[in-house]
């Protein structure tokens, strides 16, 4: 079975036979690594990039007040900023939200495989690309989404993103997440976050159960939220065929 | 105004019910030197789960985005405000 990290840049674009023994051999040696553990914290010096090849994990902030904003969730495939060591050290934190499969890529790793293989060099762009979108989309979420809506675009969000790393089976997926990190992610408290799952499930949209959540309606679901996948960037959500481009910087007509 | 310098703030609820789409129903407005500060809802859904007491649902002024704890008793919740505004 391929790696998730393959799935995931195939969802974007086509890889060849090449591009995906380049990316197998990017994930030498794989570690195991309990639930919620940090990864990096904020002020370390990142010397390497981190790839959540199973499991979930997010990017998170404490304020001196001790309350904790989580700005993103890693799931599998999913790695850290690609070029995170130019900068001198962390402003956020890294950690496990479930138990995790976890690859340290080192930077000459990366540097070999971007300056061989322009397919892979042009999909890891693609991710930081999506990486920024989905940050975006999240900024409207807090701003300008209700609660029900938000927690609903979410869950939408995160069935699209699972799916295409094989995480998904019959619109069910692992939800390892506490109703107190929910409400560390949306800005809600946990009471609030209590009241809108169970609104959901009231309306029959959801069922959360055993930390598998189900989708049970998408349509219903993704029109509740008004969902528009288009900011994940994925090829079977495109309107149409992709652009025509050559790598690197060169267009061509069409 | 509100509490100014070490004069206790007096603080008094007030019962009222409260729509917050869900069982939870029974609230008290939280009124302090006559002014409304906030709301407390009594926690009594089940999805709640251990969690019962009393939640600032809303809080205005001085308590607006504040986030306060789940207080077990009005009166921890009536302390909690009174300490919110001294000093």
């Amino acid at each position: 079975m391929q790696n998730a990290l393959t799935r995931k840049l195939e969802s974007y674009d086509e890889l060849s036979d090449a591009d995906r023994r380049a990316l197998n051999d990017l994930v030498p040696r794989i570690r195991q690594v309990g639930a919620r553990v940090d990864l990096i914290r904020e002020g370390d010096e990142p010397d390497k990039v981190l790839l959540i090849l199973d499991g979930f994990a997010c990017r998170y902030k404490v304020l001196p007040d001790g309350q904790r904003q989580i700005m993103a969730y890693l799931v599998p495939g999913d790695f850290c900023d690609l070029n995170v060591f130019i900068l001198d050290e962390m402003d956020h934190n890294i950690g496990t939200i479930s138990a995790c499969q976890v690859v340290d890529i080192p930077r000459k790793a990366i540097d070999d495989i971007t300056t061989r293989y322009p397919n892979i060099t042009r999909t890891f762009l693609w991710c930081a690309l999506v990486d920024g979108a989905v940050l975006r989309e999240w900024l409207v979420n807090m701003g300008a989404r209700s609660p029900d809506q938000r927690i609903a675009h979410l869950f939408c969000e995160l069935h699209m993103r699972l799916d295409v790393v094989g995480r998904v089976t019959d619109d069910s997926f692992e939800f390892p997440f506490t109703q107190s990190e929910i409400a560390e992610t949306m800005g809600l408290s946990s009471v609030h976050v209590n009241r809108t799952l169970r609104e959901l499930r009231a309306l029959g949209l959801i069922n959360l159960k055993g930390r598998v959540l189900t989708i049970l309606d998408l349509k219903r679901l993704q029109a509740f939220c008004r969902f528009t996948p288009n900011y994940l960037h994925l090829r079977n959500t495109r309107w149409g065929e992709r652009r025509r481009m050559t790598w690197p910087g060169r267009s061509e007509e069409g | 105004m509100t509490g100014r310098g070490n004069v206790e703030t007096l603080v008094l609820l007030q019962p009222v019910a409260v729509d917050t789409n869900s069982p939870d129903r029974d609230g008290m407005l939280i009124v302090a030197n006559g002014l409304l500060v906030g709301i407390l809802v009594h926690l009594d859904a089940p999805e709640h789960g251990e969690t019962t007491g009393w939640f600032l649902e809303a809080g205005f002024g001085r308590l607006n985005g504040v986030r306060a704890p789940i207080f077990d008793t009005l009166e921890q919740a009536t302390r909690w405000v009174r300490d919110s505004f001294r000093g």
